[in-house]
């Protein structure tokens, strides 16, 4: 006899088999805090945050022990985008293993460009030719307002805000399309190049920076004016994910977030790289170490890339923008660290040759990946809709994070 | 290089360091054993004279003949312009064990993670020693360079059939192929 079996049946939920979307993983706990983690208390329970979930910027999973409305505690589950570009850059020429570090945080791709670009430098010590240095920067910092003006927009979004999203990609657009036309690509722009860039700045870059420059300041005040003034804005944000200047540098925190509590290292000043010796910019910090000052230190930084574009433009030398440098490129052995400072943090690059063609160790650190380590100490105690705030103020982009 | 810094730091580490202190552009660089990494990281962190506050960055390294962990540190200007860079040379690259520095920065604890999922080199004392990249059922360490990517990639749940997060027994293990070695000490 037969017996159909009611939607509503207890017993048809349990016969259902484990998925990935379970967050307690079927393995025996691998490491002491991972045993600790998934120890549940009377009370806590685990939610799966991701991997697809709008607010995480990508593909990251979140496993949160909530109790009730609270977190408790959380275990980022990272790899869902992971491509090997250490491994794949051992198996590249030094050329090709530029063009593999663009997707890592592809919405500052000129910055991972330039890292390896400057480490390569220093194993082959060439001398970069003046007016390639300066065009560098120029469009680094360009790159940098884009990237925070899409925070901006990002942050806003994860607490519910739609517009201004859409401002922070007006923004990002008319800069993009100017690099475009310097560059001829959008994203991924594979400009820098070992010994200069790729090409030199052209009519219609000049014109639309040009023509952009003469009303940026005005119209990213104006922008900036949707959020500053913003209650509901500030009153989430101010006094959320705390976190004093001692744990934040214990916890390698880097870029806004460290200069948010009051640390001024920023490596266009702590080490100087580029030109920056020559340009006139201050490094903004604050002292409340909080999501609001994060988001107000960042609209800092862009009134400072705007001053250092100003004064590329003034100082910008004549010359050549590429050094002369064979195709095929053998570095002497040796091993090479260079650091830049990226819209969220420090970037750094360690190479070693070994004498052939290929880099024998790659190293990319990212500013994301460390960055984002530092959810597990300032999102505790909050609530779950918070923890996208105190995320999404980290700025952490997942194409970096998973390498 | 920073010979003044190198003169101190010899003076003060004296017989812990392999071989003086050497440099070249703008780092500085020393090497010790993994007995040594606490203590002398310790000391490069806390006395005054030294203050390197930042953790710049860990990395693993395999040269083909031995495990490496290089750590890259910074200092206020007062006290170098240079990055030092502290290797910890010669973990044997059957079992590389290397003590963790968490205690001193505990944002190390996801690069030394990597730096176990990649190479495999364990770091005592990390609280959270797992793969962090690669699924957990995976049985290799990618970035080594006896990694036989047609093998050892095919081994894992990125062939497709078997679930991400159910555990397998590893297969036997595939005889080690031609190391690419290194020139570089």
């Amino acid at each position: 006899m037969t017996r159909t079996v009611s939607r509503d049946d207890p017993r048809v939920l349990l016969e259902s088999p484990a998925t990935i979307y379970d967050a307690i993983p079927p393995y025996p706990p691998r490491s002491e805090r991972e045993a600790e983690f998934y120890a549940l208390r009377d009370g806590e329970m685990l939610v799966n945050l991701g991997p697809q979930h709008p607010s995480t910027h990508g593909v990251l999973r979140v496993v949160l022990k909530i109790d009730g409305e609270q977190v408790v505690d959380l275990d980022p589950v990272l790899g869902y985008l992971h491509r090997g570009i250490e491994k794949l850059a051992e198996n590249a020429d030094y050329h090709q293993a530029i063009c593999y570090t663009d997707p890592l945080e592809y919405v500052s791709s000129l910055f991972n460009e330039l890292a390896p670009v400057m480490a390569f430098e220093k194993l082959v010590e060439i001398e970069v030719p003046r007016r390639a240095e300066y065009i560098r920067i120029l469009s680094c910092e360009l790159l940098r307002i884009a990237s925070h003006g899409l925070f901006t927009g990002w942050l806003a979004l994860d607490l519910g805000g739609y517009a201004p999203i859409l401002y922070g990609f007006i923004e990002r657009d008319e800069i993009v399309e100017m690099l475009a036309a310097l560059t001829g690509q959008r994203m991924l722009f594979n400009y820098m190049r070992i010994g200069g860039v790729n090409g030199d700045l052209n009519h219609e870059f000049m014109s639309r920076l040009g023509e952009w420059m003469s009303r940026a300041a005005r119209e990213i005040a104006a922008n900036q004016t949707l959020l500053n003034e913003n209650e509901i804005f500030v009153r989430r944000t101010r006094g959320l994910g705390v976190i004093d200047r001692e744990t934040a540098l214990r916890l390698c925190l880097t870029g806004p977030a460290l200069r948010a509590t009051g640390v001024p290292y920023d490596i266009r000043r702590a080490h100087p790289y580029s030109v920056y010796p020559e340009l006139e910019f201050d490094i903004p910090t604050r002292d409340e170490g909080d999501s609001y000052a994060r988001y107000l230190l960042r609209l800092d930084e862009v009134k400072q890339s705007l001053r250092i574009i100003d004064q590329c433009l003034e100082q910008m030398p004549d010359g050549p923008c590429m050094a002369k440098i064979p195709r095929l490129i053998r570095p002497r052995p040796g091993r090479a660290f260079a650091a830049i400072e990226s819209p969220r943090g420090q970037y750094a690059c360690y190479a070693i040759s070994d004498g052939t063609d290929q880099p024998f160790r790659f190293r990319i650190h990212d500013p994301s990946f460390v960055n984002l380590q530092s959810v597990g100490v300032l999102v505790p105690g909050n609530l779950i809709a918070d923890t996208m705030a105190i995320m999404a103020s980290l700025d952490p982009i997942m194409g970096g994070v998973d390498k | 290089m920073d010979t003044r810094l190198a003169r101190r730091l010899e003076a003060r580490f004296g017989a812990r360091l392999l071989g003086p202190a050497r440099g070249h552009l703008d780092e500085t660089e020393i090497r010790i054993g993994p007995g040594d990494v606490a203590e002398v990281l310790r000391a490069l962190h806390d006395e005054p004279e030294f203050g390197f506050r930042v953790l710049a960055d860990l990395a693993g390294v395999d040269t083909g003949e031995v495990m490496q962990v290089v750590y890259h540190l910074w200092a206020e200007p007062t006290v170098t312009r240079d990055w030092l860079r502290v290797i910890v040379d010669g973990l044997s690259r059957d079992d590389p064990r290397c003590p963790s520095v968490t205690f001193l920065w505990k944002g190390a604890e996801w690069p030394e993670r990597e730096a176990y999922d990649m190479f495999g080199i364990v770091f005592e004392g990390n609280r959270d020693l797992r793969r962090i990249y690669m699924p957990p059922d995976y049985t290799s360490f990618p970035l080594r360079k006896d990694f036989y990517l047609a093998d050892d990639a095919a081994r894992s749940a990125a062939e497709g059939v078997r679930h991400l997060e159910q555990m397998a027994t590893p297969p036997e293990a595939t005889p080690p192929v031609a190391t690419r070695r290194s020139k570089v000490r």
